[in-house]
């Protein structure tokens, strides 16, 4: 089983990889989108709209035994992933072949099979973490019209605390809680942080809108602004700050705030400010086969069933060094969570904040602040960082 | 405009043979099932052809009614910089 030692124990490794090309490594963190339907209608995504010829879950069977147990971190995305009919037996695809010691799902929370289908999830993957994130993007009908779906709000309330419910008694279940701030939330994420802090979710995390050629959002004018951006996480990182948390959720914390940094100074300087390593750390499989370096810029390396559904073939060919030329040479910039995450493990001074935030002593909780009734309910020992 | 090197990286990728029809049916079934999306809009590419210039700017198509790109002769083909871009009623909505 892939361990956390295992994978920064290779970071190292992959800045050489990044640098000169050698050694030669498969992606620690891939996303597998298996379809792009969704029965949401977000006003920050149009992926919905699109059909694709998919992969079935034999060529998904092909695709991931390629991998071996090289990727520790699988995210599965959509669309819905759990409206896809064979996600669960994706998630035993990837478990059985891989052994990732995370599984990442997001969800809308519309479906009440939702809790059937982790519950599934979670009891055949027992050794990896199953980390299910509940989108959240305002309270009540905030929700429902960023969502555009009526009664959203309300579904989600329910899914929320049935897989709560479930939670307790998986081990490896971990229930968050995700938001997008884009400029139709930015204004109450007060409101959301002030919801989340007391709906026993065990993490919080927030991704700025930003466009996508994946969900066919460039142009949109959905990004807050750097300014309006700024404001509203300064008081999340507030929030965050002014609480105590142990152990692992220490150090998932810090990395979040140092997430939230960085997007303030992409969005400000315009400018990767850090190494990105999609393309040599992290991918994503489209659910037609295609391979991405990231869903942003989804440079089209290959299409998995033109190679015998070998990812290595696409991973170590000639279409992805041109990309990879073109990321090292910083001319894209985004603050995609999902990669900046695994881009921060890969940053010395990151590394070293992270390290010097960790030999603080912890603060004290701001009971006087009200909404906190515990000590730290969003900071489970073993939540994760990842969105 | 955030990210607005996106935008001109989406402009320079080669296009699908597949691209316009494949475009212009999602924002159809986008319009069908009743999302914020209102129509389709061309944005032209900085390079385009005289045919491409001549399209009124900011026009909201109906995905059938949609010039197909790359527009007929245009010179660059498949490289054609001109893109869909769904116009959406947030979008839309006098400010």
């Amino acid at each position: 089983m892939n361990s956390t030692a295992g994978v920064l124990l290779q970071v190292p490794l992959f800045k050489l990889y990044r640098k000169f090309g050698w050694p030669k490594l498969l992606p620690l963190n891939l996303t597998l989108s298996p379809s792009p339907k969704c029965n949401s209608r977000c006003l920050t995504c149009n992926i919905w709209m699109k059909r694709e010829n998919e992969l079935t879950i034999d060529e998904w069977d092909k695709v991931l035994s390629s991998l071996g147990t090289a990727p520790y971190w699988f995210t599965i995305s959509g669309g819905e992933p759990l409206m896809y009919p064979h996600v669960v037996e994706l998630a035993q695809l990837a478990y059985k072949h891989c052994r990732p010691g995370i599984i990442n799902i997001p969800t809308n929370a519309i479906l009440p099979i939702i809790p059937d289908r982790v519950e599934r999830i979670a009891r055949s993957c027992p050794d990896s973490q199953v980390i299910i994130n509940l989108s959240l993007d305002g309270i009540g009908e905030k929700h429902d019209h960023i969502r555009g779906i009526k009664g959203n709000f309300e579904k989600f309330e329910e899914r929320l605390s049935q897989l709560l419910a479930l939670r307790s008694r998986l081990s490896n279940l971990v229930i968050g809680i995700h938001s997008v701030v884009s400029v139709f939330s930015v204004g109450h994420l007060d409101e959301i942080i002030n919801y989340v802090d007391r709906s026993g979710a065990d993490q919080f995390i927030t991704e700025i809108a930003e466009p996508r050629i994946e969900l066919d959002t460039v142009g949109l004018p959905i990004t807050p602004s750097a300014h309006d951006y700024a404001k509203a996480i300064d008081r999340l990182i507030s929030y965050v700050q002014g609480k105590q948390y142990r152990g692992t959720a220490r150090i998932t914390e810090a990395m979040r705030v140092e997430y939230y940094k960085l997007v303030k100074r992409i969005l400000d300087e315009q400018d990767q400010v850090i190494d990105c390593y999609a393309g040599w750390v992290s991918a994503q499989i489209y659910a037609d086969g295609t391979v991405w370096p990231c869903c942003v810029r989804a440079d089209d390396l290959g299409n998995l069933r033109e190679y015998n559904y070998d990812f290595k073939k696409i991973w170590f060919g000639d279409k992805i060094k041109e990309v990879r030329r073109s990321v090292a040479a910083k001319e894209c910039h985004c603050p995609l969570a999902n990669a900046s995450y695994t881009n921060m493990l890969h940053d010395i001074p990151t590394l070293t904040r992270i390290a010097g935030t960790l030999m603080l002593p912890g603060k004290r909780s701001p009971h006087s602040a009200g909404a906190i009734t515990t000590e730290a309910p969003m900071a489970r020992p073993k939540q994760h960082i990842g969105g | 405009m955030a990210f607005d090197w996106l935008n001109k990286f989406q402009q320079q990728l080669e296009k699908d043979p597949h691209y316009a029809e494949r475009t212009l049916a999602a924002y159809k079934l986008g319009m069908k099932a009743k999302g914020s999306i209102a129509g389709v809009i061309v944005q032209p590419g900085a390079d385009c052809c005289s045919a491409a210039r001549d399209l009124p700017m900011g026009k909201v198509y109906h995905p059938d009614e949609a010039p197909r790109l790359p527009l007929a002769n245009c010179p660059l083909a498949s490289r054609c910089s001109c893109v869909y871009r769904p116009a959406m009623s947030y979008d839309l909505s006098p400010k």
